[in-house]
């Protein structure tokens, strides 16, 4: 729904990463891999979380 | 212990670090890395009183996130395990709450990352909350691990031999972390991991330095590696003592 916070594997902070990766590599047309570099989230682990996840907020707020 | 051992730094910086420790055993290189992982106390959220939240997610959703936003730990001594320190949150919607819009009533006890989103609010949804932070370790909840990521590996050193056969194919000599040469230190990155790109042509033998780890550190961002690893290193130490006192006769 929000993204998580921290790595599930390692603990890494990622969730400090979302608003910009989001505005660089989903909104905008920048190689999510150079972003993620840039970022400084070097794992892939880490980088999973960011990849993979979707913001689902506004698909269940009418429902509330 | 009564040998001597050295540190020396590869890469400092603030949360992250890259540092070879000489003259320990393996054993205890490996309790140093499980001391920063599980023993040094940091300060989290731990309890939540909720006075409005009409969000999409459930208290105890929110409960987590707050939990897992990395505060900064005072220096030892300051606290005990049994203070707390009380965080507010109020964020009225159509907004994010973000974790740095806790305030909180110790200015030793900050949100270390001030941009994780914890909660999107939209038209007439509030989020209003009080939170108590505690000290605690990494044993009991992940969200009081200040050590990220933290491993070891052995020192390596290359022996350069006889050239290649003029004709034959080389095969790529992969190796990861940092290699001693003539007593200077050079991470594998710098050669892009692969020791034919910096020994062209020749036969290498790659071998560990005994007794020599190179750590890489990181934090979550509630102290320094510095601190990290001078407390997971007072812990060994504080708990060798109760050992020894335990065990006299
Ligand atoms: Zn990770």
């Amino acid at each position: 729904m929000m993204v998580p916070v921290r790595c599930f594997t390692c603990g890494n902070v990622v969730g400090e990463h979302w608003e910009e990766f989001k505005a660089r590599a989903r909104d905008g047309d920048e190689d999510p891999a150079e972003v993620l570099d840039d970022l400084g989230v070097e794992r892939y682990c880490c980088r999973r979380m960011l990849v993979s996840h979707t913001d689902l907020v506004d698909v269940v707020s009418p429902y509330q | 212990m009564t040998e001597e051992y050295d540190v020396e730094f590869v890469e400092r910086e603030d949360r992250k670090a890259r540092f070879l420790v000489r003259g320990v055993t393996p054993a205890f290189a490996n309790g140093i890395r499980r001391a920063m992982i599980a023993d040094v106390p940091t300060m989290a959220i731990d309890t939540v009183r909720f006075v409005e939240n009409s969000s999409v997610m459930f208290d105890e959703q929110l409960a987590l996130r707050l939990g897992l936003v990395p505060l900064t730990t005072p220096p030892e001594g300051e606290f005990t395990e049994d203070d707390t320190v009380t965080l507010s949150i109020d964020v009225e919607g159509p907004a994010t709450a973000y974790s740095g819009d806790l305030v909180s009533s110790d200015d030793l006890v900050q949100p270390a990352d001030e941009n994780v989103p914890i909660i999107e609010l939209k038209d007439d949804q509030r989020l209003e909350a009080e939170a108590d932070a505690v000290l605690n370790r990494g044993k009991d909840h992940a969200k009081h691990q200040g050590g990220v990521a933290v491993g070891y590996r052995h020192l390596q050193r290359v022996e350069v031999g006889d050239d290649v056969p003029e004709f034959e194919e080389q095969e790529r000599r992969i190796v990861r972390g940092v290699i001693e040469e003539d007593g200077e230190l050079v991470p594998t990155s710098e050669f892009d991991h692969d020791l034919t790109n910096r020994y062209p042509g020749k036969e290498v033998r790659v071998e560990d330095v005994p007794n020599a780890f190179v750590f890489h550190v990181e934090t979550d961002g509630s102290f320094t590696v510095d601190e990290l690893v001078t407390r997971a290193v007072d812990s060994i130490e504080a708990r060798a003592i109760e050992l020894e006192e335990a065990v006299q006769l």
